[in-house]
């Protein structure tokens, strides 16, 4: 009950993915009045006036996005939606491709028609294969059906889908790796400028769109922008597919308005904490995001302006729920490691720095850390903040920032005692069953 | 002469078909992925057939062998088990997984049973937090898994 | 009226400039490691970065290279901001680097040795051990690659993907365990230009086998000339013992030889760039050398040998000159004063290309073998040898010459640098200067002349063809 439904608004079933149950659902006729009765200005405007934001976790607005593709500049333009979901704690766009495959197709199209865009790309990471499987049947089905190739709907508009998948690679989940990886190559990250919306995939101007972002676009060209803003609050209109999972009762997919309460979100349609155990610490929104305690959590609602007042943000909504007795300097060993395996290499802070910091905090978890690596750590995570040529620098070191605020203590506990403060446990008592 | 990139041309030209002129560097990684299903890895000669095929330099393609994670260079075992020991995973039982995968398989996660059957490793997120903890078996996700769930999944891999 | 400004001062930029290239341009100093101007921009060591003044407030800090100019922009080079993270810059790049510097090829030209000293100067700070890579990873015989020095900067892989355009280097692996290596199918081996990447090279990660320990970069002078292996001209360094570290411990050959060639930036010309032709000069002046005049193998005083020429020539009928293509504009100056109205002269190509040598490409390797044929035809015509009945005198100058060609019975005189068979069936044989043994210059294919000067002496048994040419002149005029 998390408010109003916008994506999830049907019941998963054994064929809910088909076309047929897509068509009977209304499927590909908002495609169908676009194409037959509006101009691409006229869609982007309608996403502009939504206020639609980003899924991706950057929250950019995304009608400011498309309208920096100019029309009739004489090149080929881009769409790519980012289904790469590599964020630890993230796995919403997951239900979108395996559940829903068809209103992302269909979203797609209407903005490739809008941007102007007839080669529109799906980067799927590599380790997705039933997603993939489901959205290439989806587009399949699609091609047959005549909503992609020539001529669609007997109009001018022509429009093809490529589904690429990724090998993988964490950052190929940012837009301009993902599109160097489109190109065939590693998927390094480029620095921006030129913005990707000038010089993208190919050096062609490009729109690199979640995919969640992208399943809100029919339904704000379907029952329009106001319709939309009803939902959410000023700030953050609409809903977002939060994956939550850890040490609740019910992990999970579940599509949240903007502005619901945090905390009844956890404890009622979550089902609380595993074992009735108390919340210690919450990731709101993938790994990369400041970690809130369980008091910060309280009085929190699930917004943008909420949560950045907390010192933290929404992100990819991947929320991780830590339940009491859970080592926080262990688990930002796992982080550490995970973003010193993904680092590209290309830039120095973040290639020297991720593994800087895995080292170090090896070292404590060994037992030979001295005071002084809490403020190294800290010192590293700084020298990653905002010098980098994306955004992973960055967020490992918001993430470990974020750790050493809220849980200091276990990390100066562990240095002095060469020990955890609480056992050294990830798994609370009853997650693992033998 | 790769046999597997000849047999699999035809494959490849239909590939090139979708996308737009100019997009053969792009092909890159879908071929080697196919090339990987037919032979279990890309081997040297595939390296040199598909270059030429596709008219990039060498060294791209080698390049990408590199620094993806799903691409190798080497055969592995018949059920390549991934344990994922990201985050949730391990708040869930990753190492408990881990450790009975290595138990029951008398290897140490990086290396392959005598037999060939399996191969064992670590893996970062997958994707699946909600059904933590998980291990992929090739290309299938096994989700929340248990003790008596890997016994079965073992068994039922020959 | 100023387009932006650097440290309050105002600076014009180009269209389509960035602050670094603006900035350099108009004398300000911004560091780089990865930023190289005859490269795309990869924007990846971040050394470069520069404050940005924000009238809001709030600057911004941010790689100079990647920054377009805005009109009216206020930069900031060495603001606190800007120093403090170039340290942090410098701490990270030098956290794994081991510091072999006492060991190393390119103390004493390394970019990062002279960063570390005028930005950082600090000991490392890390508790942890360095990450280990491979060392004296050989990319081909020629070039080896120490990886634990590598910063990867990616200059040498954009330079075969741009300029040499073999595409034979990449970065494999990803994060802190990559590694540069070269293509596996041996293309960097075949890349005459694969040597550039040594000069490119900010640290000493790629290094030269053939310089490899041979001296300190400070003992050696670096003399400006002008490579001789094709009509290119490619302006070099030549490298040899400074005249005060000439030890006399020492074995004299080293005091005299050429420690190694580098590219030495003529825009016009070269760029920034040679051929590995280039690199090994020293395989072509140091070949054994002619030093002792001869009359027809019997061994005379260089005199001696001098006079014999002129009486020939004097005596001559119908001389002939095959003038050498290797020779300077200078000499050509003084060969033509002093015997170009007596002799028939023909320019002859000294050097053709050898089994295996590219031949010719688009990048800067010309067909024509030889440094100076243009100004040779200018001089002497463009028409290939050609002897009649009547000759009666040949003076060969210079290598090249078939003489099994020349016709029988014809006087020879002949002019070589180097030891040759040929030397000891010539009527008068004379040893000549080699081009490091003097100054002159050359005009290229493209009617661009560049200047050569000396870095050793010559042997006194030794003649500079400049100055023999007037010694062998007579009075008698071309016999018509």
């Amino acid at each position: 009950m998390t408010g109003a439904k916008w994506i999830m608004n049907f019941p998963v079933t054994a064929t809910s993915h088909s076309l047929a149950d897509y068509r009977a659902r209304g499927g590909y006729e908002t495609l169908q009045k676009v194409l037959t009765s509006m101009k691409p200005d006229d869609v982007t405007k309608e996403v502009t006036a939504s206020g639609l934001l980003g899924h991706g976790g950057a929250a950019f607005p995304v009608g400011r996005k498309w309208a920096v593709i100019k029309p009739n500049d004489g090149q080929p333009h881009h769409l790519c939606a980012n289904a790469d979901e590599g964020e630890p704690g993230t796995f919403k766009d997951r239900w979108v491709l395996e559940h829903a495959p068809h209103l992302l197709l269909e979203s797609m199209l209407i903005t490739s028609y809008a941007i102007g865009c007839r080669h529109s790309f799906v980067y799927i990471r590599g380790e997705f294969d039933l997603p993939y499987r489901r959205l290439q049947a989806a587009a399949d089905e699609a091609y047959e059906a005549g909503y992609f190739g020539e001529r669609i709907f007997g109009t001018d508009f022509s429009c093809d889908v490529f589904v690429y998948r990724g090998a993988g690679s964490y950052v190929c989940g940012e837009a301009s790796g993902l599109l160097t990886s489109i190109e065939g190559k590693k998927g390094y990250p480029r620095n921006r400028p030129p913005r990707l919306t000038v010089k993208g995939l190919y050096q062609r101007p490009t729109v690199v769109n979640n995919v969640e972002t992208l399943a809100n676009i029919t339904g704000i060209v379907a029952r329009g922008a106001e319709t939309f803003r009803k939902m959410g609050t000023a700030k953050s209109p609409g809903t977002q597919l939060v994956s939550i999972s850890g040490h609740v009762n019910k992990p999970g997919v579940y599509e949240v308005e903007y502005g619901y309460p945090l905390a009844k979100f956890i404890y009622e349609d979550c089902g609380g904490m595993l074992g009735g155990n108390k919340l210690k610490a919450l990731i709101p929104g993938g790994i990369s995001t400041k970690v809130l305690t369980g008091d910060d959590v309280a009085p929190l609602t699930y917004d943008h302006a909420s949560f950045d007042g907390a010192g933290s943000s929404l992100g990819s909504g991947g929320m991780i729920a830590i339940a009491d007795g859970t080592c926080m300097v262990r688990l930002l060993q796992v982080m550490l490691r995970f973003y010193h395996h993904e680092s590209c290499g290309q830039c120095t802070p973040c290639r020297e720095g991720m593994g800087w910091m895995h080292r170090i905090i090896d070292r404590i978890v060994a037992g030979k850390g001295v005071p002084e690596d809490i403020e190294r750590l800290i010192a590293i995570s700084n020298a990653n903040d905002g010098t980098t040529i994306c955004g992973m620098g960055d967020a490992a070191g918001y993430a470990t920032v974020g750790f050493i605020a809220k849980f200091r203590d276990e990390f100066e506990y562990w240095i002095e005692h060469k020990r955890s403060k609480v056992g050294g446990a990830l798994e609370v008592q009853g997650t693992w069953h033998a | 002469m790769s046999q597997i990139v000849s047999r699999l041309t035809p494959y490849f030209e239909q590939l090139k078909k979708r996308l737009p002129a100019g997009f053969n560097s792009s092909l890159v990684l879908p071929c080697l992925r196919r090339i990987q299903e037919e032979r279990g890895f890309v081997a040297d000669e595939d390296i040199t057939a598909l270059v030429t095929y596709l008219g990039v330099p060498r060294m791209q393609v080698e390049q990408v062998l590199s620094y993806y994670t799903q691409f190798r260079r080497k055969p592995i075992g018949r059920w390549h088990l991934q344990v994922c020991h990201n985050v949730t995973c391990s708040m869930r039982g990753a190492e408990h997984a881990l450790d009975l995968l290595q138990k029951r398989l008398h290897i140490k996660s990086g290396q392959t049973t005598t037999d060939g059957r399996f191969t064992l490793s670590t893996v970062e997120c997958l994707g699946s937090c909600g059904t933590a903890p998980v291990v992929m078996v090739n290309d299938t996700y096994h989700e929340s898994m248990t003790g008596m769930k890997l016994d079965a999944l073992l068994e039922s891999l020959k | 009226m100023p387009d932006f400004f650097i440290n309050g001062q105002p600076v014009h930029a180009e269209r389509d400039q960035t602050v670094m290239q603006a900035a350099l341009a108009a004398g300000f100093f911004i560091p780089y490691f990865c930023w190289h101007p005859n490269l795309s921009v990869a924007g990846n060591c971040r050394i470069c970065v520069v404050e940005v003044e924000d009238p809001k407030g709030g600057n911004w800090v941010e790689i100079a290279c990647n920054m377009p100019v805005s009109e009216g922009m206020r930069v900031l080079t060495d603001s606190d901001q800007v120093r403090e993270r170039r340290k942090e810059t410098l701490q990270m790049i030098l956290l794994n680097h081991p510091v072999d510097c006492g060991i190393c090829d390119k103390a004493g030209e390394c970019t990062l040795q002279d960063y570390h000293y005028q930005y950082y100067g600090a000991r490392s700070v890390s508790l942890d051990a360095k990450v280990h890579a491979t060392k004296f990873h050989p990319l081909s015989e020629r070039v080896v690659l120490d990886n634990e020095r590598c910063i990867l900067c990616s200059r040498c892989v954009r330079f075969t993907n741009e300029v040499s355009k073999t595409h034979s280097l990449g970065i494999q692996l990803r994060g802190d365990h990559s590694l540069v290596r070269a293509s596996e199918d041996g293309a960097f081996a075949s890349d005459p230009y694969s040597d550039n990447v040594i000069d490119i090279c900010p640290v000493g990660a790629l290094l030269s086998k053939n310089f490899l320990y041979k001296s300190r970069v400070w003992y050696l002078k670096a003399t400006p000339s002008v490579c001789p292996g094709c009509e290119r001209g490619c302006n070099v360094d030549v490298w040899h013992r400074k005249p005060e570290w000439k030890l006399n411990a020492l074995d004299p050959k080293q005091n005299s030889a050429i420690a190694r060639v580098t590219p030495r930036e003529n825009a016009q010309v070269n760029g920034p760039w040679i051929c590995n032709k280039g690199r090994d000069l020293a395989q072509i002046f140091e070949r054994p050398r002619a030093e002792q005049s001869m009359l027809k193998g019997k061994a005379v005083e260089l005199a001696a040998a001098v006079d014999a020429a002129r009486r020939l020539i004097e005596g001559a009928k119908k001389p002939v000159a095959l003038v050498s293509s290797w020779a300077s504009n200078e000499e050509f100056a003084a060969f033509q004063r002093a015997l170009g109205e007596r002799l028939v002269s023909f320019v002859k190509a000294d050097w053709l290309p050898q089994p295996g040598e590219r031949v010719e490409d688009d990048v800067l390797i010309k067909a024509d073998k030889n440094p100076n044929t243009r100004r040779a035809r200018e001089l002497f015509g463009p028409a290939l040898p050609a002897f009649t009945a009547e000759t009666d005198l040949v003076l060969v100058w210079g290598e090249g010459c078939n003489f099994a060609e020349l016709p029988r019975g014809v006087k020879v005189i002949y002019l070589n640098s180097y030891l040759a068979p040929e030397n000891g069936h010539a009527d008068v044989f004379i040893p000549i200067s080699v081009q490091t043994e003097r100054a002159g210059s050359y005009t290229n294919f493209a009617g661009t002349v560049s200047s050569f000067s000396a870095c050793f002496a010559k042997k006194p048994a030794v003649a500079h063809a400049q100055e023999l040419f007037a010694r062998l002149a007579t009075q008698s005029k071309v016999v018509a």
